[in-house]
């Protein structure tokens, strides 16, 4: 139960402080606008390129959405403690460190949601898509794990936070290399077999496929094999996270750089 | 003074890390993306295009980020009271920076073309060689006066980063960076016309591809010009008022 306290209601304080500066219109606007306008460019381009049609690029970029604030989350989620000078406090807790980690992640993860559904939702409104409505649940289920796998994916980034300096550069250059090689805008068989590769194993890969099948109708059974791939990628980079954020504590406790900016 | 500040404020960003590197890595791997999506929709023919496109759309990000946190950067680095106190228009204090911004986004440009040429083979056949070369360079001085507008306008927000981010994808929609506008709704077209963007992409792209390119670059710059006289006028607003109110320094 303390452990589950420490998850639950540590992550909701630890996401309120440090999205302290966020206000309502910022939040809309930045995170809620922004994923919609990407959305509308690459199903421009698409229409125009006769590469895919409209589903494929509301469903992909909405999926997709859910990876802003899970990247940026997750690397806030050490960077910003580091950056408010409270980083050593946290890592001074009695508690576990892992899971007071990945208990961030669960705010990150239902903004990921929350995006990833707004996304989807007026990506289909503005540009006609028609969704049926027994794949809704489905649908929910496929942008759920995927903002979960992305969030773990994002503190495997923050994690490096605790070795780099400089880890926004890692964050940004992470976000573009997801809309490149998740195949959300690009279709696989359009990538060459080693990008394919790279993008098997980062988030959002399967969640796009899982969730296309259910928006075209094709039912939770076909899309259980990608989603549950999707479950398996998260908890990979779950396990890595935790990895990581031990190893680069004890080796910043050991070096004393741990708050050196 | 704008060409010493110019090279002054080239130079400190070129010593960022994190601009160097957001500045080359994302321009190619959007470039990448380009690419591949146009040799998917079977236009390979146009690759030189789509290669043009990313390095604008990368000058823009530059000059959106860059332009649009000018100010905070300043305020963070603490010269931002000594900048104000100098005997000199606010405007000509801060245009270096934002010119500076848009010069620093042409290593997009640089980035994208040579990626494109020495990992995909895209032809360099520019319709316009000469032109080109006076076109990107015009389109930055044209992004870099507007972006002393955004710069005077952000700093009337806190926290105009997180705004900055809403406006990448639609700037780079509307002005018809990489999709043509022709496929965009109607009611976007007087959007795109009032844009510096919008003109200042058509005439690197008509310069690449062929097109007057003059009218355009024309355009852009003049659009740009009273996009600076309304920065300028903003800027000395914002700035008695950050005196009175004693808010210079703060967030």
């Amino acid at each position: 139960m303390a452990l589950f306290r420490l998850i639950g209601t540590g992550g909701v304080i630890a996401y309120r402080a440090l999205f302290n500066w966020t206000t309502p219109s910022m939040f809309i606007g930045s995170l809620l606008v922004g994923p919609i306008f990407q959305l509308l460019f690459f199903a421009y381009l698409g229409r125009q390129l006769g590469v895919a049609d409209d589903r494929f690029y509301i469903v992909g970029n909405a999926v997709l959405a859910a990876s802003l604030s899970c990247v940026f989350g997750g690397t806030m989620a050490v960077a910003n403690e580091r950056r408010f000078g409270t980083l050593g406090h946290v890592l001074l807790s009695p508690r576990s460190r892992t899971a007071v980690f990945l208990g961030r992640v669960l705010p990150y993860a239902g903004n990921g949601l929350l995006i990833a559904a707004s996304t989807l939702t007026v990506g289909a409104l503005l540009l006609g898509l028609r969704v049926p409505v027994r794949a809704l649940p489905g649908l929910l289920l496929a942008l759920a794990v995927a903002a979960l796998a992305c969030g773990f994916f994002g503190l495997t980034l923050g994690a490096l936070g605790l070795r780099f300096r400089d880890v926004w550069v890692v964050s940004n250059v992470s976000v573009a290399l997801l809309l490149l090689l998740t195949g959300v805008n690009v279709p696989a068989a359009g990538l060459p077999g080693w990008m394919r590769a790279v993008g098997e194993a980062l988030p959002i890969t399967h969640a796009a496929r899982g969730a296309r099948q259910l928006a075209a109708g094709e039912g939770l059974a076909a899309a259980a094999p990608a989603l549950a791939a999707e479950a398996a990628v998260g908890l990979g980079y779950a396990l890595l996270a935790a990895a990581l954020l031990k190893i680069f504590e004890a080796e910043s406790r050991r070096r004393a750089s741990l708050d050196a900016l | 003074m704008i060409a010493v500040g110019l090279l002054l404020h080239t130079k400190q960003l070129t010593r960022s890390p994190f601009e160097i590197a957001t500045a080359l890595i994302v321009p190619v791997v959007q470039a990448t993306l380009a690419v591949y999506l146009f040799r998917a929709g079977g236009e390979p023919g146009r690759l030189l295009e789509a290669a043009v496109g990313a390095g604008l759309m990368g000058v823009w990000s530059s000059v959106l980020f860059g332009s649009g946190g000018a100010i905070q950067n300043q305020r963070w680095q603490g010269t931002l009271e000594m900048l104000m106190l100098a005997p000199r228009p606010p405007a000509l204090m801060i245009l270096p920076i934002t010119l500076a911004t848009a010069v620093t986004g042409t290593y997009a440009m640089l980035a994208t073309l040579l990626w494109g040429r020495l990992l995909y083979g895209v032809p360099l056949n520019f319709a316009h060689p000469l032109l080109f070369l006076v076109a990107v360079p015009g389109c930055v001085l044209g992004l870099g006066m507007f972006g002393l507008l955004l710069a005077s306008t952000f700093v009337l927000l806190r926290n105009a980063n997180a705004l900055a981010n809403t406006l990448e994808y639609p700037i780079w929609l509307v002005s018809g960076m990489l999709v043509p506008l022709t496929v965009l709704p109607g009611w976007t077209g007087p959007i795109a016309a009032v844009l510096p963007t919008t003109w200042g992409a058509r005439a690197v792209q008509e310069a690449a591809s062929g097109g007057p390119v003059w009218p355009s670059l024309g355009l852009c710059l003049a659009i740009s010009l009273g996009c600076l006289v309304a920065g300028a006028l903003m800027m000395t607003h914002v700035e008695r008022r950050a005196r009175a109110a004693a808010t210079l320094a703060l967030a």
